[in-house]
């Protein structure tokens, strides 16, 4: 015996681990998919993301598009300050005559937007740098995981405020802002998973066939680190709308928006006065949609997490 | 010693994160438009801008302008605020004493609401008084504050008239000297009480809702890990030896579970800290957040870099000393990996 | 193993008597599928002074059994359904007031057969009074002061077991303030009916404040002489289990010491208090063969100083031969097989049993001939009235899967749940020799 020494994987036998690792994630995802449905919170929050984004989508059939920018508030004269329950404007109107539902449903647009243009970019370039450091390690590693360190180091929202502030007020470079802050996160769990990852049986059946070092990371490596991204990912989805809202409350934006977080600061002027609306429905909105995500995403955590079954 | 070892690291670490920390503050400056913009006018001619620009070593390669500007630090100057018309550093401690009162005050509060919350609910793990925690911990994290700040200036300033606005009733204070700018510590050292109620009727509401979003965090956190331990083995060891239910539970399992809780009260002062600018603003309190956002849209850099500069450093601290207390807590944890 | 003097140890006491029953004992677990009959219908007694080992595989109710003597069981999703358990408490010797004598054999205490109640002349010693005390009926103040005090627990894990957080003699020091408050004052030379603070801190209960209270110059002198006190008899549990060294013992936490030091403390924690039961659950499964040899003698060598009865949890068949005097064979939460140590494994009855002694592996067995038992345990959800080995049994005929076989008697003290022994109501009758080839 001592003479044949076999490897202890033969190339035949990485294309049956690598199909059964499959069968095994497809299982594994239909197992998960029961966990998450059999949950009612989860189940509520992933009802309010559908039809928050229904109300995205559906933006121009329930509110008039406003000419030529729908994306700024319609100004009607005529009816200033008018408490909910008006005819045309459900939801009152502000201090310059604009339509408080017109903002509520619009502004879902604004964060649709918002939540999907930062949380995509950030997952992709932390999950670029956080392989990076994961895969080659060393010197690359430390001064990437150096940079995280700094990044991590400033308080999220007061970090994307001083780069918003710089460029200026307005949406963009809010979306910009926080796409700097909110990247590391993503960056610092995918090096983890990375790693961990790294030392898993199939990986070194791939690397004994021969396969490309793009090849395995791309097959075998990133699809078995993802799922706390994902996790995060649909956490940020609701925060990064809480962080922009707040950015947009202190004045970040270009005024005059529909956008949650510009009408809850344009309609704080009117409180004292008893005008309680403008505010309010507009912020309703952005709890809903925090709350909804953190939800969808706690559920999922869960629903991943094998110590958690049974609880 | 492993905790020595430990510590030591975490401290070396320190210099070179602020160092990174004013790196991004100084390149945020350079973006933002030429920092001697102030003192500039359209009649200069191109001569007289290139001496104030000597000036200001704006002549020199980056990472000269960088030593010189870090050194300027050093030295305490941060520069002058538009927006307070005085150098930075006059300013900020006035500032900075009113933010601490507040942050401090609803740290306190939640502290000590999450870490009640978090227990009754853990060990009472779904039943009633556990989903009721549930649900004030996720909508915590996902409530706006400043929406929730209004929200309570709807109900009891604007509606029921009961609660005030800003920081304090000038006919009560005119009398009273501010040695500490904490307003509750001066009136006590003045040893006026009507001072002391009407500092602290300002700070219920802001505090409130400042505190909301830290009590969920630390809530959950708290709630959590008792529930881990509450798995333990050791715990069914203690009711094996003849503890009663509540001694086991504040004994053993709730004094293991506090362990982790203390890493998240250490992120939860970031949260505080960043939620003073938009409390701050909807309850007019005269502090840092507030400042800062003012010089946010007046475009007043020095005070916003001061700002950036300052919370990063006292953010690093805090997490510093957090973790250490941590791993001194905690005689399981691997040190130094 | 000295046989000869076990022999006479068994003729000098009277006739066996049993300090604990356990009659019928059901124990259910609510899960997602249905009603999980982790122990089904489980009886057996613990005799004075013995050793009883509980074995069986893993996930067969043996922990569950142990455990339901204190009540330990998470609830919910744990029931006790039904059944007894009737516990026996020693009383104190008569002749010599708990102090050791010669009729009591040093232990202080009277055996379980002439037990008339626990005597109550000293009014400290005994917070269980009653002649008999029904475990799963009291409340949990009186099951709390039973826990530690009358019957104990060790744990598989000494690691998991003790909390990690805390110095090993804050862990013990517990014991005994819940269970020795009055001799503690005593020993303080405090009167027994001081009261307030004081008695607060001896017990542990205390209230807010009364760390300021027990500072003060009064409280404070009395205070470190209960201390002292607390000390001394931390130092001597400790003791007793050989540890060397107690009292630098003292001050260590839990993950400065080897594993074999933490079962140690978990031992004297658990016979602090000279408890009637002794359950230990896998206490050596998490050490290695020397440890575990040594800390077999110890609890071996304790147990009889106190005349305390050990119920040995276990799956480990050799170590149970080893040192237990009477065996219980648990499968799929029922006692299929029960008798002393010497019957079972010189004529093992049920197939189960064989099947399991066979598979333990001996000197005397040749390469390749390690015996193990095919398939697996029967999922415990809502069991049919059949035999639970049916299925698993190579001699298994078609009235083991019509009919559920009760445990009876053999021998004398030897029962066995099989109708190998015991002919069915109907049906073809199982015998050894219709194994399958």
């Amino acid at each position: 015996m001592t003479e044949s020494y076999k490897p202890s994987l033969q190339p035949w036998q990485s294309g049956e681990a690598r199909e059964s690792a499959l069968r095994v994630r497809l299982n594994r995802f239909m197992g998960l998919i029961q966990r998450l449905v059999s949950n009612p919170t989860t189940v509520m929050g992933l009802a309010v993301i559908v039809s928050m984004i229904g109300i995205a989508i559906f933006a121009p059939w329930i509110a008039e598009p406003n000419f030529p920018d729908p994306y700024q508030m319609p100004r009607d004269w005529g009816a200033v300050r008018k408490p909910p329950g008006t005819p045309g404007h459900i939801l009152g109107t502000t201090n310059v005559g604009g339509d408080v539902f017109y903002g509520v449903i619009w502004g879902s647009r604004k964060s649709l937007q918002l939540s999907l243009m930062v949380v995509g970019s950030t997952v992709v370039i932390g999950t670029i740098i956080g392989s990076l450091a994961g895969l080659l390690g060393g010197w690359v590693d430390e001064v990437l995981m150096r940079i995280v360190d700094v990044f991590l180091s400033i308080p999220e929202l007061i970090f994307a405020l001083a780069i918003a502030a710089v460029l200026g007020p307005s949406f963009t470079n809010i979306v910009f802002a926080l796409s700097v802050v909110l990247w590391v996160k993503y960056a610092r769990i995918m090096r983890a998973q990375v790693i961990q990852t790294k030392q898993n049986e199939y990986v070194d059946a791939a690397r004994v066939i021969g396969d490309s070092k793009l090849n395995i990371y791309l097959r075998d490596i990133l699809p078995n680190s993802i799922t706390p991204v994902t996790v995060q990912a649909t956490l940020d989805m609701g925060n990064v709308v809480l962080i922009g809202a707040t950015l947009s409350f202190i004045g970040l934006s270009e005024a005059g928006i529909a956008e949650w977080g510009v009408l809850v600061s344009e309609g704080q002027a009117g409180i004292a006065s008893g005008r309680w609306w403008a505010s309010t429905f507009p912020g309703l909105m952005i709890f809903l949609w925090a709350l909804a995500f953190n939800l969808v995403g706690d559920g999922l955590r869960d629903a991943l997490d094998p110590r958690t079954e049974g609880r | 010693m492993q905790l020595r070892d430990y510590i030591l690291r975490r401290v070396i670490i320190l210099p070179i994160l602020i160092l990174g920390v004013s790196i991004i503050v100084f390149v945020l400056t350079r973006v933002g438009g030429s920092p001697i913009g102030i003192y500039l006018s359209h009649e200069m001619t191109p001569d007289e801008v290139a001496q104030i620009e000597a000036r200001f070593n704006l002549d020199q390669p980056v990472w000269v302008q960088y030593i010189y500007w870090a050194r300027g630090i050093f030295q305490g100057d941060f520069g002058w605020s538009g927006v307070a018309a005085a150098p930075v550093t006059d300013v900020f401690p006035n500032k900075l004493a009113a933010t601490m009162e507040l942050a401090i005050a609803s740290g306190l509060v939640a502290v000590f609401l999450g870490i009640s919350l978090g227990t009754y609910a853990g060990a009472r793990r779904n039943r009633l008084p556990d989903h009721a925690t549930r649900i004030v911990a996720v909508s915590g994290a996902s409530l706006p504050q400043f929406w929730f700040g209004i929200l309570l200036l709807i109900v009891f300033w604007a509606n029921l008239g009961l609660a005030p606005i800003g920081r304090s009733d000038a006919s009560i204070w005119s009398s009273i000297s501010h040695p500490t700018g904490i307003y509750t510590v001066d009136a006590i050292l003045a040893g006026s009480i009507s001072a002391f109620w009407d500092a602290i009727w300002h700070l219920i509401l802001p505090a409130l809702t400042l505190g909301y979003g830290a009590t969920a965090i630390i809530a959950r956190m708290m709630r959590s890990s008792l529930v881990e331990e509450l798995q333990q083995d050791y715990v069914d060891a203690a009711r094996a030896k003849g503890l009663a239910e509540r001694i086991v539970l504040r004994r053993h399992a709730r004094r293991n579970a506090l362990v982790p809780t203390v890493t998240v009260i250490g992120l939860t002062f970031g949260f505080l800290l960043q939620g003073t600018i938009t409390v701050e603003i909807i309850f007019r309190w005269p502090g840092l957040g507030r400042w800062m956002a003012d010089s946010v849209l007046r475009g007043d850099q020095a005070t916003l870099m001061t700002y950036v500069l300052f919370t990063s450093v006292l953010f690093l601290l805090v997490n510093l000393v957090v973790d250490v207390i941590y791993a001194y807590l905690d005689r399981r944890v691997t040190l130094g990996k | 193993m000295q046989p000869v003097d076990q022999e006479k140890a068994v003729q000098a006491r009277p006739r066996p008597a049993s300090v604990a029953s356990v009659r019928n004992l059901r124990v259910y677990f609510q899960s997602k599928r249905g009603m999980v009959h982790a122990v089904d219908g489980v009886s057996f007694d613990i005799y004075d002074g013995e050793t009883l080992g509980l074995v069986g595989e893993t996930g067969c109710g043996k922990s569950v059994t142990g455990r339901s003597f204190l009540k330990l069981l998470p609830v919910p999703p744990g029931k006790i359904a039904s059944g007894s358990i009737q516990f026996k408490p020693h009383a104190t010797c008569r002749n010599c007031d708990g102090n050791g004598c010669p009729s009591c054999e040093g232990t202080g205490r009277q055996s379980a057969a002439n037990s008339r109640g626990r005597s109550n002349e000293k009014g400290i010693r005994d917070s269980v009074d009653a002649e008999i005390v029904e475990l799963l009926e009291i409340g949990r103040e009186e099951m709390r002061r039973i826990r530690g005090d009358r019957i104990a627990m060790i744990f598989q894990d000494p690691g998991k077991a003790l909390n990690p957080t805390l110095p090993i003699s804050e862990q013990l020091s517990e014991v005994f303030l819940l269970h020795r408050t009055s001799e503690l004052l005593e020993a303080a030379g405090l009167p027994a009916s001081t009261g307030g603070a004081l008695r607060r801190f001896a017990s542990q209960e205390q209230r807010f404040g009364d760390s300021l209270l027990m500072a003060l110059p009064p409280n404070r002198a009395f205070r470190n002489r209960l201390v002292g006190a607390l000390n001394k008899m931390v130092i001597e549990a400790l003791g007793d289990t050989q540890v060397p060294n107690p009292a630098k013992l003292m001050a260590r936490y839990p993950h400065e010491l080897s594993g074999g030091m933490k079962q140690r403390v978990m031992i004297a924690q658990a016979l602090a208090c000279n408890p009637d039961i002794l359950i230990a659950d896998e206490p050596t499964t998490a050490l290695d063969v020397t440890v575990e040899a040594r800390i077999l003698e110890l609890i071996k060598e304790l147990q009889k100083k106190r005349r305390t009865s050990v119920l040995y949890i276990s799956h480990d068949l050799s170590l149970v031969r080893r040192i237990c005097d009477r065996v219980a064979v648990m499968y799929a939460g029922k006692v299929v097989e029960i008798g002393s140590t010497d019957a079972i494994f010189r004529d093992p009855r049920h197939p189960y049993t064989r099947g399991l002694i066979s598979a333990v592996p001996s000197a005397g067995a040749r390469r390749g001939e390690l015996a193990a038992i095919r398939g697996t345990v029967p999922e415990l959800v809502d069991p049919a009235p059949t035999c639970r080995f049916a299925g698993r049994c190579p001699f298994e005929a078609d009235s083991c899967r019509r009919f559920e076989p009760e445990l009876k008697p053999v021998s004398n003290g030897h029962a066995v749940a099989c109708f190998i022994d015991s002919a069915a109501p109907s049906g073809r009758q199982p015998t050894f020799q219709s194994a399958a080839v």
